[in-house]
Parts: structure tokens; sequence; C-alpha cells
């Protein structure tokens, strides 16, 4: 019923929003199509960690790890291997959920807020492994060694992958695999004893979202060029990650992308002074989770208390 | 006693679980047929929760088996038993609380089959919902939900779930008699020729009337098994379980551990200097103001608003009774009087001050204490130290002299005081959160449903001591289920009903009012007529 | 095969070392368990209590060991009004968003040291101080050892304070039950308030430590709220003595792996260490005390 309907609007508007933003080279400059890029990533990221986070209770700082692995990833197999970029992609997803399989037996069994600390002590540990271990480069990093696609083409991979991040929140949250996510959000013992079975939930939503995160990792990869453990491992995606959460709104469907939106569009201003940047980026948050905890889309939500506007934006999640 | 010639569907060889030193369930040895309710009851701490946990897999044992058809599941997580056919309530309803009622029916209906197409789910929602009564509320939020229909929910939950093993923990605390005897319905409505139904239970009428045969636990080991019938008249577990009603009989005395931590009876002069360090000095104040005041109290939380409009007075050295049926206001009013939630609307006067609004430790300053629903021990502390904690602004004389008093009053106390403040049993623990209370020397001190989940061998211990403190000029206000207790012990009681003051007066005179029994026992007929307005609980 | 001089000098080092980790780690350990607050931001605490001994031997020339209660005063300090403001209009809210306020808090204060003090890695450096100790083939920095000195001191006093003053009664029970704790007559809030300040007291304290022994940047606030991070999950959530038996372990482990393996892999060793013991025993190593 309710669900039924907004599914379909949902799809309804990915579908339209990819065909109309796929001839997007077609009509703008270089400008916007950077800009585009960038709210891909950002929105595939946030995506991913919504859904970790909304549907299945997860609060992650880890990001990088992702990201960081799926960079690594696609320059190392582009350079070995010459693969085509759309496999590279997949194998970035691949690697993304193969490692958050990997670390998930020890990650789970921490709850709450030391599972947050652990992913942050995870992709800490990856940076510092990846600047002293010098066959992925040290500190100095990997470059690409063929030129990367012109930035049209790029866009669209990042289009793609970002779609297909929206696709998968669709499917998690309007169907009935929302009700099994947010059960073992709410209660995890109790949903076992509905014959849940959390790790596995858990694990899913995990697994998902690494191989999103990875997937954006390769594409920003590919587009930079060249990359190095500080930029691609470091806690600067965790910082941006939250924030387009946070000031998105958590667990709210149009919130990651409001949230990428106003985060790309700060950092265009302030691009000159990356300090204040970040410091602005802070100061905003604490803001924000003072007077607006459900952040700009949740207090326009509350301002507007339109039916539809609401039953269209709140994820049951 | 007539054995069934089926073989048992569930079956539980030599269970053993150990927490560090403690014992909690030893060797316990069950069988469940199907197509027959079992019930298991015992004291408080007897273990009869962590039965249930075992057997439904939240706990793992650390010895012996459970079987289910033959086949042994006793390491299986439990999702996977579950998924196998048992299904388990829980002692507090722990329903999704932002999902609707239906929506917490489907978890159980998509884990299990989640392909099912969504019609057919649908169909066995509707009839679900419509046998546990709760066609009307399908689309409320749980949050929403009262306590006797989140107890039907969890019903409803665990069939969702197709179980062949029904595990039922408690379901009757918290409920009066008409909903008992609702709850008693739904029960044996549940039961069919492929179902086994355990009940682990501490109010008598449902083991009574539901179960045909029935096991007593005793701290974690079965005492005796049998008919029903012939277990809840028998004296042996009528002296470890039931209490001894009137009389103080002599009990055995290897079963009743907690009879063993009597409270002090000594003679009525020492009495008096005993307890006169903890009860502060009943002044008469000027003006004849009153201790406490509640005028016009609206209060609730968050979207529940749960008192409506409280008009109350406590005079110095009075004692007054707060009853209710669960849900009714009770505790939510002793939050409201002690500052723990702010009134939404109203005052509230202490000794003619307004403090409405005010916070939980301004309000303890002014001589408020309250000797908390559940106890609240600190764990982390030791049990003197849980007794220290609540002596404030009080030289170390004084505080020594509080204390002596308070182990005098309560000797197992004395010999505990080093140890971890919840490393005793409930009874112990609640005659740690009274002395806690007192150790304020407060002006008003508010009992909180004091015998929730103890045998009535401890209640008659710790009213006793409610009785010396009453003889003090203590100034208190008893909040209880137990009505015949309370009417016992206090000068003038008020009855809450959906948050309001239905009734007020002398117990006498609420004693014979017809209307009590109606608030209490609604219009089914009372089960147990010889013991009054009295619930058959313990 | 380096000689056995270099060896149980640089294990000695770590032991020393770790004693300072230890009382950072308190700080972070006392936090979490009143207020159920991981303090995000308790690695830049101590890089702030780095700058301050820095600039106060800059600007008054007293030795920043004297300086240390200074030190501690200001972290108090400041960290009160940041109580106020921040955490404590939040406490109704749960726990994720305070952590996060203190996320937010730390990458504007790294910012703002970028901009202040800029970017550069500095130790505050005395004579004195690089002074070697020998004891048999152990040679130490005297400052280590003064650091671990005053660093047991400063634990010990807490521990006292924890475990055997009303204050500390009262901090225990905040951190059991804040809401029975209050109706108990215990003001909570205070209570928060003061823990907090304490705990960022201690993190300034062995900010100036570090920095007097070792060095510091603007960006070393991440790693060392990780290694305290990991001190306090194997010395036991809230056990104040196993804050220090922890800082010690991981100090010692630390040394082994940079020696064995390179200079670079001594953060590798803590963050390892830490992934395991959060796997496999979140409640620490030490069983928790009733501290």
């Amino acid at each position: 019923m309710n669900a039924r309907v907004g599914f379909s609007i949902e799809v309804a508007a990915l579908v339209i929003a990819f065909f109309v933003l796929w001839f997007l080279p077609d009509v703008t400059g270089d400008y916007w199509l950077q800009l585009g890029f960038r709210i891909c990533i950002y929105l595939t990221l946030a995506h991913g960690w919504n859904l970790m986070a909304g549907s299945a209770g997860l609060v992650s700082l880890g990001t990088s790890c992702f990201v960081g692995l799926g960079a690594y990833v696609a320059v190392e197999s582009l350079n070995g291997f010459g693969l085509p970029l759309p496999l590279v992609l997949v194998l970035c997803g691949v690697a993304g959920g193969l490692l958050a399989v990997l670390v998930s037996p020890a990650l789970f069994r921490l709850r709450g807020l030391y599972f947050t600390v652990g992913t942050l002590a995870l992709s800490e540990l990856l940076r510092l492994l990846m600047v002293n271990v010098s066959t992925f480069g040290g500190a100095t990093g990997l470059f690409l060694q063929e030129d990367p696609p012109a930035l049209p083409v790029l866009f669209r991979y990042a289009l793609v992958v970002a779609v297909v991040a929206s696709a998968a929140i669709t499917l998690c949250a309007r169907t009935r695999v929302s009700v099994i996510f947010r059960a073992v959000r709410d209660d995890e013992d109790a949903a076992a004893q509905m014959g849940v079975r959390p790790f596995r939930v858990k694990l899913g939503a995990f697994v998902l979202a690494s191989a999103l995160g990875a997937a954006a990792g390769g594409i920003q990869a590919v587009k930079l060029g060249a990359i190095e453990p500080y930029g691609m491992f470091g806690l600067q995606w965790a910082i941006d990650v939250l924030s387009m959460v946070i000031i998105g709104g958590v667990g709210l469907r149009l919130g990651p992308l409001i949230g990428a939106l106003f985060v790309v569009i700060l950092g265009e201003l302030l691009a000159d002074y990356p300090e204040a940047h970040i410091a602005a980026a802070g100061l905003i948050l604490i803001v924000l989770i003072r007077f607006a905890p459900h952040g700009i889309v949740g207090f326009a939500a509350h301002w507007l208390s339109l039916k539809l506007l609401k039953s269209l934006k709140r994820v049951p999640a | 006693m007539t054995e069934s010639t089926t073989a048992p569907m569930l079956e539980v060889r030599g269970l053993v679980k150990r927490y560090g030193g403690l014992v909690a369930i030893d060797q316990v040895n069950l069988e469940f047929r199907p197509g027959t309710i079992t019930g298991v009851i015992g004291p408080n701490g007897a273990g009869k929760s962590t039965l249930i946990g075992l057997i439904g897999g939240a706990i793992a044992p650390s010895a012996g088996m459970i079987l289910l058809n033959g086949r042994d599941i006793s390491r299986l997580p439990a999702s996977e038993r579950a998924r196998a056919g048992i299904g388990r309530t829980y002692q507090i309803p722990r329903p999704f609380l932002d999902m609707s009622v239906a929506e917490n029916l489907e978890v159980a209906q998509y884990s299990l089959a989640p392909f099912v197409p969504a019609s057919v789910a649908r169909e066995e929602r509707e009839a679900l919902l419509a046998r546990t009564g709760l066609a009307d509320v399908a689309s409320l939020q749980a949050r929403a939900l009262p306590l006797l229909r989140r107890k039907r929910l969890e019903v409803a939950r665990a069939l969702a779930l197709k179980p062949r093993v029904v595990l039922l923990d408690e379901v009757g605390a918290g409920l009066v008699d008409s909903e008992i005897t609702e709850l008693i319905a739904l029960i044996h409505s549940l039961l069919d020729s492929n179902t086994a139904i355990l009940i682990v239970e501490h109010v008598l009428r449902v083991v009574r009337e539901c179960c045909a045969r029935c096991m007593v636990l005793n701290f974690g080991k079965p005492l005796i098994e049998g008919p029903t019938a012939a277990i809840l008249s028998s004296d042996q577990v009528a002296a470890v379980y039931l209490g001894t009603g009137g009389d103080r009989q002599t009990i055995v005395a290897d079963t009743a551990q907690d009879a063993i931590s009597t409270v002090h009876v000594g003679a009525p002069e020492a009495e008096a200097s005993v307890l006169a360090s903890l009860t502060a000095p009943v002044v008469a104040s000027a003006g004849g103001v009153a201790l406490l005041q509640l005028a016009g109290i609206r209060a609730g939380y968050g979207q529940a608003r749960v008192l409506q409009g409280i008009d109350l007075t406590v005079e110095t050295g009075q004692a007054i009774a707060i009853l209710g049926a669960n849900g009714a206001g009770k505790t939510t009013l002793a939050r409201a009087i002690t500052g723990a939630i702010s009134p939404s609307a109203g005052t509230l006067l202490i000794g003619g001050q307004d403090v409405s609004g005010r916070a939980p430790h301004q309000i303890a300053k002014l001589g408020v204490a309250h000797c908390m629903e559940g106890r609240r021990i600190f764990p982390t502390l030791s049990v003197e130290e849980n007794l220290r904690i609540a002596a404030r602004n009080a030289d170390a004389v004084a505080v020594r002299a509080r204390l002596e008093a308070v182990y005098d009053l309560f000797p197992i106390l004395a010999d505990r005081r080093s140890q971890g403040g919840t490393a005793m049993s409930g009874g112990q623990q609640q005659m740690l959160a009274i002395g806690r209370a007192l150790m304020a020397r407060p002006k008003l001190v508010i009992f909180d449903e004091i015998s929730l989940g103890l045998a009535p061998i401890v209640m008659d211990k710790l009213y006793e001591a409610l009785a010396l403190l009453k003889e003090e000029r203590m100034t208190m206000i008893v909040i209880e289920q137990d009505v015949d207790r309370a009417l016992a012990l206090v000068d003038h009681v008020y009855v809450l009903e959906h948050g309001r003051i239905a009734l007020s007066g002398t117990p006498k005179q609420i004693f014979a009012d017809p209307r009590l029994r109606h608030i209490y026992i609604g219009a089914a007929e009372d089960a147990a007529p010889s013991k009054g307005l009295a619930h058959a609980t313990c | 095969m380096p000689d056995i001089g270099i060896i149980s000098s640089t294990i000695a080092a770590g032991v020393l070392l770790g004693g300072i980790l230890g009382l950072t780690a308190l700080g972070l350990s006392i936090v979490l368990g009143v207020m159920r607050l991981v303090n995000l931001a308790h690695g830049d605490f101590l890089v702030v209590g780095a700058y301050a001994g820095l600039f106060f031997l800059q600007f008054s020339g007293i030795d920043p060991v004297l300086g240390l209660p200074v030190v501690a005063l200001l972290l108090g300090g400041l960290s009160i009004p940041l109580y106020r403001f921040l955490l404590a209009p939040l406490a109704d809210r749960g726990a994720e968003a305070q952590m996060m306020t203190m996320f937010a808090v730390s990458i504007i204060l790294e910012n703002i040291f970028i901009l202040v003090f800029s970017a550069d890695t500095r130790s505050i450096a005395r004579d004195y101080a690089t002074y070697p100790l020998t004891l048999g083939p152990v040679t130490v920095p005297l400052i280590y050892l003064i650091g671990f000195a005053i660093s047991v001191t400063v634990i010990l006093v807490v521990h006292w304070l924890v475990s055997s003053t009303a204050f500390g009664r009262d901090l225990r029970a905040s951190a059991a039950d804040a809401q029975a704790a209050a109706t108990l007559g215990v003001d909570v809030k205070r209570v928060q308030m003061l823990t907090f300040a304490l705990g960022a007291a201690c993190a300034g304290v062995g900010g100036t430590l570090i920095g007097a022994a070792f060095q510091f940047s603007p960006s070393s606030g991440g790693p060392y709220l990780l290694n305290s991070l990991a001190v306090v999950v194997l010395g036991g959530l809230g056990n104040v003595l196993g804050a220090l038996v922890g800082g010690v372990v991981l100090g010692a482990l630390q040394s082994v792996g940079g020696l064995t393996l390179g200079d670079g892999y001594r953060d590798v060793v803590g963050m390892a260490l830490f992934l395991l013991v959060l796997a496999f025993r979140p409640e620490g190593f030490l069983a928790q005390g009733r501290t």
C-alpha cells in the first residue's frame, strides 16, 4: 500500500533522473561535470552510510577503508592488467565486499559505540599499513600509467555508480527487507527470537555499503590519476560523509542527496581556504546536531508538513 | 496420574547454568508433550526466567541437553530455534517500538518465509491479530500500546513463527484480575494437539487455571513436580513459596533462606531509639501546611500523557497508599513527585514551597526519598557505599549512626556490607533499597512497589519494617499492587484509574467500596472469592 | 642482532612512555564510564596540552613540568564551557549526538592548530630532559622517567579520588545508573561536568609530558585518540589502575614492534593490538573493578 506506492515513485524518479543526467555532458561544460562527479561520489558514500546506520544500527567512521581499497584495486588492475573500466569497477565492488566479509567476524562482536570506534581504528590501521608497505607505493602512492578517460566518460561512470547505490537503497527501504533491517536495528536479541539472523542482516548491509564505497573509490582514483595513502585512506572521507548525512538527515530518504549537494557547494565556496572549510563544516555540524537533529530534510519536512512530502521522504528505516 | 503415550516434543535433560560461582539452574529435567500446558513456579530468584532463556536460546547452557523432537538443539542460537518452532515471549514485553503492530508480525513472517506472497502473509496476519484481540490496532505503533496489549503482541509475534513450542515468561505479571481472565482465555485458545506450552509464572491463578501439571523450582533446583492441584496444596511448596498467610509458623530451614534475614524485632523502646536517627523529626509545621501537595498535576512520557490532573495532599506523619491497576499511573506519580519527570501542568508543593519542574537532586535535598520501583541498586558500589551515597549533607557521626540503624533494622545487610550491591537475592536487595531511602533521613518516603516479584514470606518481613516506621510517624507514600497489605498499613488511600484519582478515603471506606472491586476485577467473576479482594498472586 | 642494551632500553622507554599513555587514556576512560561518551576530541585535548606547555615555556621560561598544574587548570577550565554549552544540552539525545559533536570539535581544533600554529611538528625541548639515565644495560632519557613518575602519581591520586571519596562514589553511581543517582540526590550534571574536566585535565597533562618526551603536530590528535582507546580497552572501561597497566603494556609492545619491524610500524602495532583486543575481549583484559 504505502510502501508499494513509495517504491514505484522512487523507481520512476530514479529512471527519469538517470536518463536526464546521462545527457548532462552534452549540454554543460567541465566545471559542472566536475561538481556532478563529486556529488555522485559523495551521494554513493552517503547512501552506503545511511544503509548501515539507518537500517542496521551500525554507525561507521571507517568509510575510508573501502574508498582507499577501491582506489588501490582500481589503479593496480588498470596498470597491471589493462582491464576495461566497467570490469575494474565491478572488481572494486567485489573487493570492498570481500574486505567487509573478512573483518565482519571481529567487527560485529562490537556493539554500539565500540563498533564505531572499531571502524575508525580499522581505517587508521589500513592507512598506516599502506604508508609503510612499499609494494603499494608506500607514502608516495601509485600512478595511473595510462591517461584517464575524458571527464564526460568519467561523469557517466560515476552517475551509474550513484544510480546503482540509490536503487539498492530503494530496494532495502521499500520492500519487505526493510522490516527485517529495522528489527535488527531496534532490538537485535528480540529479532533473533523472531527467527532473524542478525549477523547476516548486518553483514548484508555492511557488504553492500562497502562494495558501493569501494566502487566510488575506484572511479575517484581513475579520475585523480595518482593516489597516495593520506588522501585515499585519510579521515577526510569519514568527515565528509558524516557531514553529509547529518546535514541531510540520518535515515531520511532524501538526506544523502541534500547533504551531498550542501557539502559539495560549501566546498566550492571555500575552495581557497581548506582549513576554514573544514572548521566551518565542523561548526555547521555542531549547530545542526543541536538544533536540527533531523538535518535539513527533517527540518524542511517538519516545516512544510505536507503529508505527501512526508511519505516520500521518510524512509521506514 | 495419567501418562501420555505420545513422545515428548521438547525434552530438557540435566540442564545446568552457572554464572561464575552462582548456579542459576541445577540439573533440571523436563518433558513437554504436544497438547499440554506445563507450569513452572518458584520463588524469586529460583531461575524461572533463566530456564526460558535457556530453552529459547538467548542463554547458552553450562551443561545438559535440550532436545526438540529428538534433535539436539542445545548449541543452536536463538534464531535457529525460532525457525525450528520455538516461540517465546519476554517477561517485560519487547515489541519493536517504532514499528506498527502488523509490522512486528511481519518480522517473524518474513524471516521464516522470505518469499511468501504478500496477500497470503496479510491473511495470516489478520487471522493472528483477530485471534489475539489486536485486530483494531494493526496499524498502530507498538510504542502506543498499553501493557496488556503489548503482552498480546508478544504472544501474537511468537505465534507468527508457527511454533510447536510456546514459552510464556511471566505473562501475568503486572495485570489485574480482569486482565488475567482475558489472558487465561487467550492461553487456552492457543492449545492444540500439535503445540506444547510452557508457562513460567508468579501469578498462581494462571497456573491453576491453565496448567495440568507443574513443577516447582527453588534456587535453580527442581523441588517437586506433578499435577497442579496437588502441587499447589502441598505443604512443602507452601512453606517455600506461598508463605504461611496469617500465622508465623516455623519455616523449613534449608529451603527458605530469605526468611533467615529477618527484620530485627526487639523491645519497643529499643526500636524507637534504633529508628530515631533515620526518621526526620516530626515538626508540626506552622499554619498546618501540608508536607506534600499536588494540584492539577499532569505528566507523561513524550507523546503518552499518563497523569490527567492529580490533586493530592499528604500531611506530616501520615501514611497513605496509592493503589491502582497497572498503567494507572502510580509510578509516574512517584516520578512526578521526585522530579524525575517534569509535570506538564499543575503545581507541586513541598512544605508549602513550589518546586514544580525542579531537578530530582534538588527535590531530594528537600527531604523526599524514593525507594524506587525495581530497586535500582548500584552494582558497582558495595552495600555500604549504596547506603552512604544517600546520606548527603550529614556529618560523619550522623552518617555512622544512620548506618548502624539500618544494619539494626536489616541485619543481613551488615553481614554483606562490603559486597557488591546486587550480589544478593531480590528480597535482600529490596531491604537495601529501603535502607538506602532511609539513610537520607527523609521527611517523606515513597515506597514504590516494593513487593513486586518477591515471595510472600519476604513481603511479610518488609511490611513489618514498614509498620515499625509508621509507628515512628514517618510520613510515607506506599505504592502497591497488593491491596491487602497496603490497606492494613496506611491511614488514607487514593486509588488511581487511567491517570486520575478515582477513589479516596480511609482504608475501611475503600475496602467496602464496590467500585474498588470494579477497578481491579472488572465485570468478570473473582476466581478466589474467599480471599476477598486479594489476588491469588504471590 | 641489536645488542641487549638497545633492546632493554627500547622496552624500558616503551614502558615509561606507556605510563604517560596510561594517564592520557585515564581521561578518556572516566568520561566514557560516566557519560557513555567516546570523546573523539580527546587526542586534540592532548595536543592542546602540548601546545600549552610549549608556549608556557616560551613566554614564562618556567619548565613545563612545573607548569603542569597550570595546564591541568587550563584544560579543565576550557572544558567546562564546552560541556555546558555543547554537551549538556544533548544529554537526553543519546550517546551518538554527543559523540558526533565532539567529532566536530576535534576537526575544528585540528584546523585551528594548523591556522594558528602552522602544521610543523614540534617538541618541547629542554636540555636536562634528554640527559641519559643509565641503570645496567638500560639507558633512557631523564624526561621519560620524570614523565612516568608524574603519570603514576596522578593516576594513583585519581584512583584514590574515585574509590575512596564521596565524589568518587557519586561518579561511580552516575556511571552505573544516572537516573537513580539523581533521585538519591546526586547532581548528575555537575558530576558529569567535573568528570569531563578531570578527563580533559588528564589529557592535557599527558599531552605536555608527551610533548616534552616525544613530539607532536596538529594532526597528532587522531593517532593519540586511538592509542588511548586501545589502552582503555586493554585496561578495562572505567578501571583507573587498569589504564596504567594497559598503557604500560601498549607502550612496551609498541617499542618491540618498532624495534623488530621498523619505526613506522609502532603505530601499526598499536592499532592491530587494539583491534585484536576489541574483537576478542571488548571488556578489557582486566576484569572491570568496582571503580
